[in-house]
Formats: C-alpha cells, sequence, structure tokens
C-alpha cells in the first residue's frame, strides 16, 4: 500500500477556483457523464470527471500539469448534461485560468491580471505612458494632414512596442518552461517539434473545434477572431520592421495591397470578436458563467480592432482631431493586451498549443 | 340438514355464446337437486341479483351457487348474507374467455366446473363467528419514538393504551441527540429533538398507561385477550389487551468488531453513536489528547452491507454522517471533513441534505473502500482507500475516525430460543449418548440468544416473534408491512426494517392501524389480514389425533398450542385461516364448514374423466388463490388459450394442500397433476409465509405415493408463479399436458 498517494488538500486553491468561475466545483458526485458526452475527450485519458474530482479534493499540482484541461474547447456539452449543476465547463475555464497564474513569470503580473482592481493600475499606467509620449515625445515636424505621427511619434511608439514584445516573449518563454518542466515532472512527454505541424495545422482549420457540434458559431468567431489576428500581427510586426529599416513609409496608401491585406484582416478579426461577443451575451447560461477572466480578454481584444477600424477612418476622412483620442484608447488597449498576454486568457494561444503537442506525443508513443 | 341449493348461470359476458347454459342448467339439476335453477342473462345486473334474493328471502332457497364470473369479480353485486353457503363458478375468466366457443371441450371445462362448484356447496355447512368477549386495549412495548407515537396515535383513536418502556426515561434514542435530520422544505438544516413535549404527552394522557423500568414477564392469550404481565421494580401488573405492537427500535452494530477499521487500536476511532453521544456533551474532542477536531473521516457501511458484517444498509448511517459533519462544521469552520462511502443513500428528500453538505469547499466526499485505519507519524491517523474514482489509491490524513455502523434491530429469535431450550432439556434427558452430545453442541450454538426475551409469549413455538431475514420480525418484505407471524402482534419503526425518526413515527401510525384492525374484526369474530373478514375457523378431531404435532409444528402463525400429550389446542384469534394444519394432517382431522379434506376430494371427484380410448386427458392443477388463481382470471381477460382438459381447484394456502388429494385424483384416472404456489425462500411472496415451501415439502413424500401406485414422476408439476407473470401460464399449463400426452394416459383409466 505504498504506492497509495497521500492526499493533502490545498484549500486555498479550492477556494480560488470557486471563486474564479467554478463556484459549482463542489457538486459533483462523479457520475461521469460530463466524460461520457464530452466529444474531444480521448478514450484512454477521458476528461473532465476526473479533473472535477482533483480540483474538488484540491489536488493543484496534477490539475496545473495537466494537458487535459487545455484540449476542452468550453463547448459547455458537460456542463449542460451534468445532472448536478457542478458546471464541469466553467470549472475547467477557471482552471485553465488558475494553471496561467500558476505558471506566469513573473509572478506578480499573474497576480495583478488576474485581480479586476490591479487591472485598472494597468490600464492607468498603459494610459499614463501614452499621455507622456504625446505630450514630450520630440515630434518630427508638422505634417499636411491630420496624421497620428503629429502626436504619437512613429520611432518612439517602435521602441516602446518592440521593448515591449520583446519582454513579453520572455515572459511568456518562461512560462511556457515552467508547464514543460510541470509537464515532465507529471510524467507526460513533452516532444513538441515531433508533433507540431500536426497540431499547427489542427489549429489553423479548428478541426478539434469542430468536434463540438453544439457550438458552430462559436467556432466560426474563433476562427475568424484567430485569423484576422494574426494577420493583423503579422502586419503590424512586417510594418514596423518596414519602417525601421526605411523600406516602407506610413501611412500606406489605401490601394496598397498590404494595405488591402491589413484592412481585411481587420474586418475578419472584427467579424470573428462581434460573433464571439454576440454568442456570450445571447446564451444565458454562458453570460451567467463567464469569469471576468474570460470577459477581459475579449473585449480588449475587440476593443483593439474596433478602435483601429475607427482610427483609421477618422483619418481617411481628416475631419476632426477626436482621432488622435481614438488613437490613443487604441493604443493603450494594445498595451494592455501586450503586456497583459502572458498571463491573460490570450496565453491560451500558447498553453494550448503545447498540451496538443503532448497528447500528439503520446498518442505517437502508443 | 337438507340444503335448499339455488343455482344461478350467468349468460352474459359472451357465456351464453359460448357454452350451453341450458344444457349447464341440466347437469346442475342432476347433480345438485337444486331447489331454484336459473340461467340469466345479466346475473350482477339489479334484476339478476334481486331474483336471488327473492329466492332467499322467501326461504325457497338457503345456500346458493353462482356460476358466472370469477369469484374476484362482483363481490359487492353477490355480497348476500356472509353466513350463507355462497359458491362461485368461474365460468368467464376460468372457461369462455380463454377456450374457443361453441366447443365439445369447452363445454365439458364449464360442466366439470359446475359440478365441482354445486359439490363444494353440498358439502359446506353454514359459518358462525366467534362471539368470544375481546379487549381492545393496545400493548405497546417500546417508548421511544415509535412507540410513542404508536400510543398517542392509538389514545386519538379512543383506545385505551399501555406502553411499556425498558429504560426508567421515555424518548430513545431520539432524546439523546442533538439535533435531528431535516424534517421539512428546503430539508438543508437540521431541526432539534422536539420529543420532550411528546414524552409529557404520554405521560399525562388519561388513556395511556405508562409503565418504565419495566419488562414484559409473560404473555399469553391470542388476540383480542393477550394477558400480559408487566414488572416493574419489582412490583407486577396484570394486564389483558388487545393487540400489540412492537417497537422496541434497534442498537448499533458493535464497533468491536470492526477492528480492521482501527476501532478499538485507537482510542480517536469512535463510532457515530459515540460521536452523537460526545456531541451532546459539548464540542466534539479527540479522545486521545481532548484536542479540538481539525479533520474527520466518516467511513460509511462501516460493517454494513458486508457479507461478514450486517449484509444489509440501514438507510440512516449516510444521513447520520452528514449531519455529524455539520455538527463538526459548526464547531470548527476551516475542520477538513471526508465522506468515504460505498454509495451515498439519502432517501427521498434527504437528498438535498446531501447536497448542501456536499457543497462545503471543505467536505470531501468520495466513493472508495476504507482498507485500513493506522497510525501516522505525526499522530494522526493514516486512512487508506481503494478504489476511488481518481483511479488510484489514496491516503488521507484526519485526526478522527468515525465509523458509520448500521442498525441491528431490537428483536428475540422466538425460533432460536424455543431450540435452545428444546436442546437444553435434550442434554440431560437425551435418548442416547449421541443425541445428549449433540444437543450440547446445539445448546452451545444459540447460547448467545439467552436473555434476549422481550414478549416472552408462551406460545408452543418460541417465546418471541420469528424472525426473518437478518433478524427482522416483520412478516412480509414488501406487500404486507407490520405484519408479523404472530397474529395481533404488529411491529414498527427500527425493529420491522432500518429507519431514522421521521419514517418510524409514520411506521408506528401503520402499525397503530393495524392494530386498531386486528381489535375490530376480533371484536366480531372475524379474521385479520389477509383473510380479512372470514368467517371460518378450523376444527380438530381430536379423537382421531394422534399427536405427531406436524400441524402444531408447521403452523407460521403458531395459532396452536399442546398440551402435555402433544393435542393440539387452538386459538381460533391467532389463526389467518390458511388451512396449513389442514393441509399437514397425515390422518384428515383439520377441516373448516367450507374448506376439508372431504370438500376438495369430493370436488375432484366430481371431474368427469373420459375413457382412455377418447383420448382426453384430464388434469388437476391445485392453485393458490392468491396468486396463481388471480393470474390465471388475468390470463382470461387477455383472452390467453390454453389447453382446456385442465381442471382448477383454488387452494387457500397452496400449504393447505393435503397429499391424499393428489393419490384420490390419480387412483381416479386424472392423468396429472400440477401445483401451482408463491415463491418463497428469502424474497417468499407467500402470503402465509411458509405455505409453499411446506407444500414443497410435502411433494417429497407424495414420490413415495406414486411410486407405490406405479405411476411416472412426471405426472406431478410444482411450480411457483408471481401475480403478474399471468403470461407464462398458457405456456406452462400446454407444456405440462403435452408432457402428459406423450408418457400416455393414466392407466387407472376406468377402474
Amino acid at each position: 500500500m505504498s504506492d497509495a498517494l497521500l492526499l493533502h488538500p490545498d484549500i486555498d486553491f479550492i477556494q480560488s477556483v470557486m471563486a474564479s468561475g467554478g463556484e459549482d466545483l463542489k457538486k459533483c458526485m462523479q457520475c461521469g457523464t460530463c466524460s461520457a458526452v464530452c466529444a474531444l475527450a480521448p478514450e484512454d485519458a477521458a476528461f473532465p470527471r476526473k479533473q472535477m474530482f482533483e480540483a474538488q479534493w484540491g489536488l493543484k499540482d496534477r490539475l496545473v500539469a495537466d494537458p487535459a484541461i487545455w484540449l476542452c474547447h468550453n463547448c459547455g456539452d458537460c456542463t449542460s448534461y451534468c445532472p448536478r449543476g457542478a458546471r464541469p465547463g466553467d470549472v475547467f475555464t477557471a482552471l485553465r485560468r488558475q494553471a496561467i497564474e500558476h505558471f506566469a513569470y513573473p509572478r506578480f503580473m499573474g497576480r495583478i491580471v488576474a485581480n479586476p482592481k490591479a487591472l485598472i493600475a494597468l490600464f492607468l499606467a498603459a494610459a499614463l505612458v501614452f499621455w507622456t509620449v504625446a505630450l514630450w515625445a520630440p515630434k518630427s515636424g508638422p505634417t499636411p494632414g491630420l496624421e497620428f505621427a503629429n502626436v504619437f511619434p512613429i520611432p518612439v511608439l517602435e521602441a516602446l512596442f518592440f521593448s515591449l514584445s520583446g519582454l513579453v516573449l520572455v515572459a511568456f518563454g518562461a512560462g511556457l518552461a515552467r508547464f514543460a518542466k510541470a509537464l515532465k515532472t507529471s510524467g507526460a512527454g513533452v516532444n513538441l517539434p515531433a508533433g507540431l505541424g500536426a497540431v499547427l495545422v489542427e489549429i489553423g482549420t479548428h478541426a478539434r473545434f469542430s468536434k463540438c457540434g453544439k457550438n458552430e458559431n462559436q467556432r466560426l468567431g474563433h476562427l475568424l477572431a484567430f485569423w484576422g489576428f494574426l494577420g493583423l500581427a503579422f502586419m503590424g510586426t512586417a510594418v514596423g520592421i518596414g519602417t525601421m529599416a526605411g523600406l516602407v513609409r506610413t501611412p500606406l496608401a489605401l490601394g496598397n495591397p498590404w494595405k488591402i491585406f491589413a484592412n481585411f484582416s481587420a474586418v475578419v478579426a472584427l467579424a470573428g470578436c462581434l460573433i464571439l461577443l454576440l454568442g456570450r451575451i445571447r446564451d444565458p447560461e454562458k453570460r451567467a458563467a463567464s469569469a471576468y477572466f474570460d470577459w477581459f480578454f475579449l473585449l480588449t481584444l475587440t476593443g483593439v480592432v474596433m478602435t483601429g477600424i475607427f482610427s483609421e477612418l477618422l483619418r481617411l476622412t481628416q475631419a476632426t482631431r477626436v482621432m488622435y483620442g481614438i488613437y490613443f484608447v487604441h493604443l493603450v488597449l494594445i498595451f494592455v493586451l501586450f503586456l497583459s498576454a502572458p498571463y491573460s486568457k490570450f496565453a491560451h494561444l500558447l498553453y494550448r498549443t503545447v498540451a496538443m503537442g503532448v497528447m500528439k506525443t503520446a498518442k505517437a508513443q502508443k | 340438514m337438507d340444503k335448499k341449493l339455488g343455482v344461478y348461470i350467468c349468460s352474459g359476458c359472451t357465456i351464453g355464446e359460448s357454452v350451453d347454459t341450458e344444457k349447464l342448467a341440466k347437469v346442475a339439476k342432476r347433480e345438485g337437486k337444486p331447489a331454484a335453477c336459473q340461467v340469466h342473462p345479466f346475473l350482477c345486473g339489479q334484476e339478476g341479483v334481486e331474483m336471488i334474493r327473492a329466492d332467499l328471502s322467501t326461504g325457497a332457497v338457503d345456500s346458493v351457487v353462482i356460476a358466472a364470473c370469477s369469484p374476484r369479480m362482483k363481490t359487492e353485486a353477490f355480497a348476500l348474507d356472509p353466513q350463507m353457503i355462497l359458491e362461485r363458478v368461474n365460468l368467464r375468466e376460468h372457461v369462455v374467455w380463454c377456450h374457443p366457443p361453441g366447443d365439445e371441450a369447452t363445454q365439458m371445462l364449464a360442466e366439470d366446473y359446475l359440478r365441482m362448484g354445486v359439490v363444494k356447496a353440498l358439502k359446506s355447512e353454514k359459518l358462525e363467528p366467534l362471539s368470544d368477549p375481546v379487549s381492545k386495549k393496545m400493548l405497546v412495548v417500546g417508548g421511544g419514538i415509535a412507540g410513542i407515537t404508536a400510543a398517542l396515535e392509538a389514545a386519538a383513536a379512543g383506545y385505551e393504551v399501555a406502553l411499556v418502556e425498558k429504560q426508567a426515561q421515555l424518548g430513545g434514542f431520539i432524546a439523546t441527540v442533538q439535533k435531528r435530520f431535516p424534517g421539512q422544505a428546503p430539508y438543508t438544516d437540521l431541526v432539534e429533538g422536539g420529543i420532550a413535549g411528546k414524552i409529557q404527552e404520554v405521560l399525562y394522557h388519561p388513556q395511556i398507561q405508562v409503565f418504565t423500568s419495566a419488562r414484559i414477564a409473560k404473555m399469553e392469550g391470542q388476540p383480542g385477550m393477550f394477558d400480559v404481565t408487566v414488572q416493574t421494580n419489582g412490583a407486577s401488573s396484570s394486564l389483558r389487551v388487545g393487540a400489540v405492537i412492537m417497537a422496541t427500535g434497534w442498537k448499533p452494530y458493535d464497533a468491536k468488531k470492526l477492528r480492521h477499521l482501527g476501532y478499538g487500536q485507537s482510542p480517536d476511532v469512535i463510532s457515530n453513536v459515540e460521536l452523537e453521544r460526545l456531541a451532546a456533551k459539548g464540542p466534539v474532542l479527540r479522545p486521545s489528547n481532548g484536542q479540538p477536531v481539525k479533520s474527520v473521516l466518516f467511513v460509511q457501511c462501516a460493517g454494513s452491507r458486508d457479507k461478514d458484517h450486517l449484509p444489509y444498509c440501514s438507510s440512516v448511517c449516510c444521513m447520520a454522517s452528514l449531519k455529524h459533519a455539520a455538527y463538526i462544521r459548526k464547531q470548527n469552520p476551516n475542520a477538513r471533513v471526508y465522506i468515504v462511502y460505498k454509495d451515498m443513500r439519502t432517501p427521498g428528500q434527504y437528498e438535498k441534505f446531501y447536497r448542501t453538505i456536499q457543497d462545503h469547499p471543505l467536505n470531501f466526499l468520495t466513493k472508495g473502500e476504507v482498507a485500513s485505519v493506522e497510525k501516522a507519524p505525526n499522530g494522526e491517523l493514516a486512512v487508506t482507500i481503494l478504489g476511488t474514482p481518481l483511479g488510484e489509491d489514496i491516503i488521507v490524513h484526519a485526526d478522527l475516525v468515525v465509523l458509520a455502523t448500521g442498525m441491528v434491530p431490537n428483536s428475540a429469535d422466538g425460533e432460536a430460543l424455543r431450540a435452545l431450550e428444546n436442546a437444553e432439556q435434550k442434554v440431560n434427558k437425551g435418548e442416547s449418548e449421541s443425541q445428549k452430545a449433540e444437543a450440547a453442541r446445539r445448546v452451545e450454538e444459540l447460547q448467545y440468544h439467552k436473555g434476549t426475551e422481550i414478549l416472552n409469549l408462551s406460545y408452543r413455538q418460541g417465546p418471541d416473534l420469528p424472525v426473518l431475514r437478518y433478524g427482522f420480525p416483520d412478516s412480509h418484505f414488501v406487500c404486507f408491512p407490520y405484519e408479523t407471524r404472530r397474529t395481533g402482534i404488529y411491529a414498527a419503526g427500527a425493529v420491522r426494517t432500518p429507519m431514522d425518526s421521521t419514517h418510524a413515527q409514520e411506521d408506528a401510525l401503520g402499525a397503530t392501524m393495524k392494530a386498531i384492525q386486528c381489535v375490530e374484526l376480533a371484536s366480531r369474530g372475524l379474521a385479520v389480514h389477509p383473510r380479512a373478514g372470514d368467517l371460518s375457523v378450523p376444527s380438530f378431531f381430536l379423537q382421531r389425533c394422534t399427536q405427531c404435532k406436524r400441524c402444531t409444528e408447521e403452523c407460521p402463525f403458531g395459532a396452536l398450542d399442546e398440551d402435555e400429550k402433544g393435542t393440539p389446542k387452538p386459538h381460533p384469534y391467532r389463526c389467518r385461516r390458511c388451512g396449513i394444519c389442514l393441509g399437514a394432517c397425515p390422518e384428515r382431522i383439520v377441516s373448516f364448514k367450507n374448506y376439508s379434506v372431504d370438500i376438495i376430494a369430493s370436488m375432484i371427484k366430481a371431474i368427469e374423466v373420459p375413457e382412455e380410448d377418447e383420448e382426453k386427458p384430464r388434469v388437476l392443477v391445485f392453485m393458490c388463490e392468491n396468486d396463481a388463481y388471480p393470474a390465471l382470471d388475468i390470463a382470461g381477460r387477455r383472452r390467453l388459450r390454453y389447453d382446456p382438459s385442465v381442471r382448477v381447484v383454488p387452494l387457500r394456502c397452496l400449504g393447505s394442500m393435503n397429499i391424499v388429494w393428489i393419490a384420490d385424483a390419480l387412483s381416479r384416472g386424472i392423468d396429472g397433476v400440477m401445483l401451482i404456489g408463491c415463491k418463497y425462500g428469502d424474497d417468499y411472496q407467500c402470503h402465509f409465509v411458509r405455505g409453499s415451501e411446506l407444500a414443497n415439502r410435502r411433494l417429497e413424500n407424495v414420490k413415495e405415493t406414486l411410486e407405490r401406485l406405479q405411476l411416472e414422476s412426471e405426472r406431478l408439476h410444482l411450480t411457483q408463479l408471481a401475480i403478474n407473470e399471468f403470461e407464462k401460464l398458457p405456456a406452462l399449463i400446454d407444456g405440462f399436458v403435452g408432457r402428459l400426452r406423450e408418457i400416455g394416459p393414466n392407466p387407472y383409466k376406468g377402474i
């Protein structure tokens, strides 16, 4: 009996899962209906029943290192079928949030993003940064029309965002390294490159998403937001590098193929975000359950795209200096989105990719 | 005494279209020489019933045969004089609805049934009710929640009550608990004790006589006239009561037998009842060091649902542990509470309380099997749990472990006590040394029953109620709650089946109702359950009795005592009129006025057995009239077809089957005899508890009879059938008739 597991429930963990969207956790009676109805759970490692038990008993170390929590796409089937109203889907959302916070580097950032009050401070700090830029940064001289560079000089923004991106990448890297270490300790084989190709194809097509029969709209919204955002990120980086290298001068003309691609990406991303938002608002169950964590990420993302499009339209009409204010909001939102990326729901992009890789590796090993 | 028989044949409900009723009337006239014989198209209608009543009121007729539908139907329309001889011939369900119309075989079947009915009416005698003076006072044994409720309810219904309690105070277990299970919506909060008021009510009730620190020294007699001697502190009182409610409650399963769960190994392993006692005194502390309890683990089914301990579920331990979890939570909001269960069983609305407890973040519930409870190095207890839903075995540390033990009925096994007494006598007076040794072994085996007596009945079969499965004295697990195997004594509360206090109160109500029915029926000289209202009683022609004691042994209800020589002493008020004594008696000296060896034998003789060369077999079917017979009625209503060569004789209980009838039937050329009774064994369905089993045993002896007659043993077939298995009947009957055709005709035909 020496190989029996000594259990010491982590009470803080249970309470924080219950406080962050998993408040019905304890209602689970381990019937396993959730695992039976889940379209995504692999037969040999079904979820979410087992994870519900682990969460009820506060087994934090196992849960944060369990790829299963990332394999769930929160379609809500388990929640709808749960005879006890334990809402496993919501518990999983809360568990993912706990995992992101657990692996956060530096840790205090994880705590700030997880806390709505501290988040306001983050927004205020971002606003202060761009207020300072608008007031104090050296300008390159007046241009013929209204141009954002008049208030927010491009080199300053580039310096700011490239260094921020650098920091974010480091933080992401550190977080993922912790995750990988935890996976290894828990016995999951991590050989990401082996399965990466297949995983990327799966992510690109949202193939797993479509297995969740109930949620065709959610899949479409997510697919559009994903690709639209990827297009925008690519364009932002490319144009940024181009400008620094002196190859590109912004703003690009409307007919420029790059510009067309960027605008197209923005529209796609906006459509995706709106579908997701509408889905959340319309579904009474989801709206009630959606934690602050989800809302924060989705609203910031939508805000970024909307203020971006709005800024561009105002710039094109050249009608009013209000466009500087909108652009200011746009910059603040991007800044917060970037800065919080490793600690917000944004991070699922990377954690889930790794988890899917682990699953593929496990399958290949069989 | 010559009877003036009236035979009334109904031709309604397609009877007239299927069989020739005029021919039937001729048969009746030939066989019964009736004073009146009428065919009527709608006998149960007003006109038909008036016709019968008119014949009765003019005195033209004093005994009636109604050949119409099943005797189970239209009982209100044909409710004539209950003392009069009334025989119903089942032409509808057993003849025309299940056999082809206009067929010769159908007509022969109808004629045989009519002949059998007429013969039975001619042989029966008018019934007289018992008429002894009867006490309607109730004796309630046990002053816990069930007994108190029964006493109050019986008193409220106007009956005098005597309540006997062995403790000095009333209230039982419930008086000792801190809180009780939730009693009303939303079923999420425990409630206060609430028994003190009831105790006062009982103590000051003018119709309730209370004996505390009391025991029953002796109880003799029968329903309506039990004479009870109650002893209290040396004083002795005599009471006459009509019925008894036994509400002696339960005791916890002995935790000392649970050493494998750590009991007795560490003072910090306690039973749920011990926890209840600790909680009644104040906050629960660790017994080993008096420190506050920071974590507690409840082991459910501790010694329950376990073949080595109590094999059954006590239905309350899950709720008790949830209640105790609430106690612990109240005294320490940060305590960790673990509950390890086989299955969480919280019947009915109690599920809501379970959910409430489960919801707390610091309450940890899991399915699992506790393998060991050992001391951990840190002074806590390490509990190893196997088979958790986690898929792994786990160890949990707790500083208190509570074993949720089950309920054992506070009953005494009357039959074992009697067996012990007999063995003790044989140890000294045995006929041989080996018999003495065997008796000594038996004494040792039964010794643990010594001193468990509760009712101290002066019954031949033992001083207490016979017990059934697991030591509970309730006589029927589903159909007849509260009934015990001693007429007039009803079990209520946890002694009947494990239950909590709320259900015990309901149970007390039920048992009180049964007791009231008993004294009321007894006061009118009628039988109680299950032949409620029956006026017939067995009479014993004792001049021919050989003192073989079969009847006194076999009566499932202990209705017969014995004198010194072993002659039966009947107690008709204890009798349930099943006729098992009639079936048991080899001398055939037991008869009812309307049910006897001779009556049934005459009915068998009334069957016309065709000659061998006609190739028309005749099969006699003895059917239990409680299950098999109504099942055949249902088969009729469903228009199921079966072989028309069967002739059904309903028996009060298959246990009343006297083997002489089988010999009679076979020697008359009847090709085979089928016996259909109720399921027996642990989950028996026999209305008279042991009748079907006894019939089965008797049939062993019949095999010898068959050999003597040089007949094939396949000509006899005994089987069991539940009332809802009516669809099996045609195949059962046809299969047996088919086998008989293969064997060939009975060689005794025509002799």
